[in-house]
């Protein structure tokens, strides 16, 4: 993967950059930033997460486990007492609710981990340490023939260093 | 003609120590560095942190020392008499549960609300959660009689072909308890992430360095990473939230299912949250505020917040107040004899002394959070959080005790003390969850660093007029440090 990499002090230089590259049609970024910025996800205007979908989907499930246990359980050994269901669903509600809340959250996590693609063994190219710390950069994956433009115009914003990377 | 007041100075009334709001603000802290500096500088250890990591250690050896006695001798060691077969290890129980509550409403209800005085502190409330339900789920196996068969209170196949009864109260318990413990754990993780990444970059040492980078999962603060851990992390608090009102309501229902009088009232699942997390808003002051002065992190937990979790504090105070008020009432409304003669017996009778300990520390204490300046005065802050803790525990003592042995008939009312098996195992509980906190608080930043940058304003190159903007407001970091 061929590519610019541009550090950054300034937040405000950092959006110019990437409002800057997306008119010149560089469309593969990846931002670093110390601490998540609205300003950054907005000038990126990236798509909802899909994270959502997992808390659902997980959530259903744990509660349909969390139901279903019991009353497996329940019909498995009954405790026959005159009158009242083999599988009463009150009481049962609490075992699905817990169970919604603990498969729901690890599947969140999950999803979390799967669309974030963690955890990686190395860390990509470009990547540097002063991105968790407070500066702020832009990766652009550019050609050889265009990663000179990409270069000019992260310096043009005020880039306090650029590096070519592959 | 009466004089005019002279006019204020300009902006000046807006100068002095605010009141608590939902926003926080910062002003002792300037930039991204400072905050990696000083709080990476709270990693060091100290010969303090070192004294008390030692008693601790000693404690645990202590608590399990004695629980290896208990298991060789019987049960019968701890202070159990019949008909009270629920004693201090339940009290105990339900006391750590109760604390670990407020961690998780400040790191994942206030977040929901965006309460902005949780960001410095609901990092070390996260912690206290997670080493708190560690604490509380080891003391209903110290309580059964041969507690290397505590997993048959978990569902699983097996060759006897028996399964747990789903009607009880205590497997609720067991799935409840389990769940809590899981998520606050998974929760905590996923927050410290950001953090793991940033000691990872600052650490020379090598083999430091390698469990970091394994810890931090190779983040790299991308957007695609940031996008998707806010989600996240929003998703796992809506998770939170209602886990947290329904953990201790299961644990209420281990009391509220039962016909003993004091007990079997609806009233128990609301009463306990709010006891709860009364309880943990107590601890998280007791940790807090220390932590602050000998790590000189006046700066980050300000005044103002500690401001905040006390009105908190007060508040959750007067809801528990209230409840205590309302079963007097619902048991003079209800005619009931026995459950009259047990409110009676409680107060003015033979457990006089434990209930007027949790009114007076519960509810009468509390009372000076009324005034703003007690509220700032970290002093006593820390003096009511002692009280608080202590009220707390005797609040289960109370309820557990006090009922277990003044039930229906009179032959059977009793008593119950307390043997040093108990206060040992007690005290060793203390010990186990100092033992944590201490080892979390060296290895990890006690106050959320990506958090705080976030409430910081990023450098810019052209920065905006803020001169009509009431944050960018000077203020005197002094202000804001409070007396300690």
């Amino acid at each position: 993967m061929q590519g610019v990499i541009g550090a950054f002090a300034e937040l405000d230089s950092t959006v110019h950059a990437i409002e800057e590259l997306r008119k010149q049609n560089f469309n593969d970024l990846s931002v670093f930033s110390p601490t998540p910025r609205h300003e950054l996800e907005e000038v990126l205007a990236a798509k909802n997460s899909n994270v959502r979908r997992f808390a659902l989907i997980g959530g259903l499930l744990g509660v349909s486990f969390g139901y279903w246990i019991p009353i497996w359980m329940s019909d498995y050994w009954p405790l026959v007492v005159g009158g009242k269901p083999i599988a009463s669903w009150v009481p049962y509600t609490i075992i699905g609710f817990e169970l919604m809340v603990l498969i729901g959250s690890l599947s969140t996590a999950f999803g979390m981990f799967a669309l974030a693609r963690l955890p990686r063994l190395t860390l990509t190219v470009g990547y540097d340490p002063r991105f968790s710390h407070g500066d702020f950069g832009i990766w652009v994956a550019a050609g050889p023939d265009r990663a000179p433009q990409a270069a000019e115009l992260l310096r043009t914003h005020g880039a306090l260093e650029v590096r070519n990377e592959r | 003609m009466a004089t005019m007041a002279p006019p204020r100075p300009d902006k000046e009334h807006l100068r002095g120590p605010n009141v608590a709001t939902a926003s926080n603000r910062l002003p002792g802290v300037k930039d991204y560095a400072q905050v990696d500096r000083e709080i990476l500088r709270t990693l060091q250890p100290t010969l303090v942190w070192f004294v008390l990591l030692g008693v601790s250690v000693l404690l645990v050896v202590l608590g399990g020392a004695t629980w290896a006695y208990q298991i060789y001798e019987g049960t019968g060691v701890a202070g159990y008499r019949g008909p009270v077969f629920w004693g201090v290890y339940i009290i105990t129980f339900v006391f750590w549960i109760g604390i670990g509550h407020a961690g998780t409403l400040i790191s994942a209800i206030l977040y929901l609300f965006r309460a902005g005085f949780r960001t410095t502190i609901y990092r070390v409330a996260e912690a206290m959660t997670v080493f708190a339900v560690m604490t509380a789920g080891i003391f209903p196996i110290l309580h059964l009689g041969r507690p290397w068969k505590f997993f048959w209170l978990i569902p699983y196949p097996n060759w006897r072909l028996l399964w747990p009864n789903p009607k009880s109260p205590l497997e609720w318990d067991v799935f409840a308890i389990l769940t809590y413990l899981t998520v606050s754990a998974t929760f905590f993780y996923i927050g410290l992430i950001p953090d793991i990444a940033v000691l990872r970059d600052r650490e020379t040492n090598p083999v430091r360095k390698r469990i970091f980078a394994a810890l931090a999962l190779g983040w790299r603060n991308s957007d695609t990473e940031w996008r998707h851990f806010t989600r996240a992390y929003l998703f796992l608090a809506a998770f939170a939230t209602p886990l947290v009102l329904s953990v201790h309501s299961v644990v209420s229902f281990d009391f509220a299912m039962a016909l003993t009088p004091g007990w079997h009232t609806t009233i128990f699942p609301p009463y306990f949250v709010a006891g709860a997390i009364f309880s943990g808003i107590g601890m998280v002051f007791t940790i807090v505020i220390p932590l602050r002065k000998f790590l000189k992190l006046q700066h980050y937990v300000t005044i103002n917040d500690l401001d905040a979790a006390a009105k908190l504090c007060l508040f959750t105070s007067t809801v528990v107040g209230l409840a205590y008020l309302t079963e007097f009432y619902v048991a003079w409304l209800s005619g009931n004899k026995f459950e009259q003669e047990f409110f009676w017996n409680r107060v003015f009778g033979q457990w006089a002394w434990a209930a007027w300990i949790m009114l007076i520390c519960n509810v009468v204490l509390p009372l000076s959070l009324w005034s703003q300046k007690m509220r700032r005065n970290t002093t006593w802050l820390f003096i009511l959080s002692i009280f608080i803790n202590i009220g707390m525990w005797f609040e289960r003592f109370v309820i557990i005790v006090a009922s277990l042995s003044h039930e229906f008939e009179p032959w059977k009312w009793s008593s119950y003390r307390p043997t040093w098996v108990d206060d040992a195992i007690l005290i060793g509980s203390f010990g186990w969850f100092f033992m944590w906190f201490l080892l979390f608080m060296r290895q990890f930043p006690v106050i959320a660093i990506s958090e705080v940058k976030e409430i910081l304003q990023p450098r810019m190159r052209h920065p905006h007029d803020s001169s009509h903007d009431l944050d960018a407001l000077t203020i005197d970091p002094t202000l804001t440090m409070g007396d300690d």
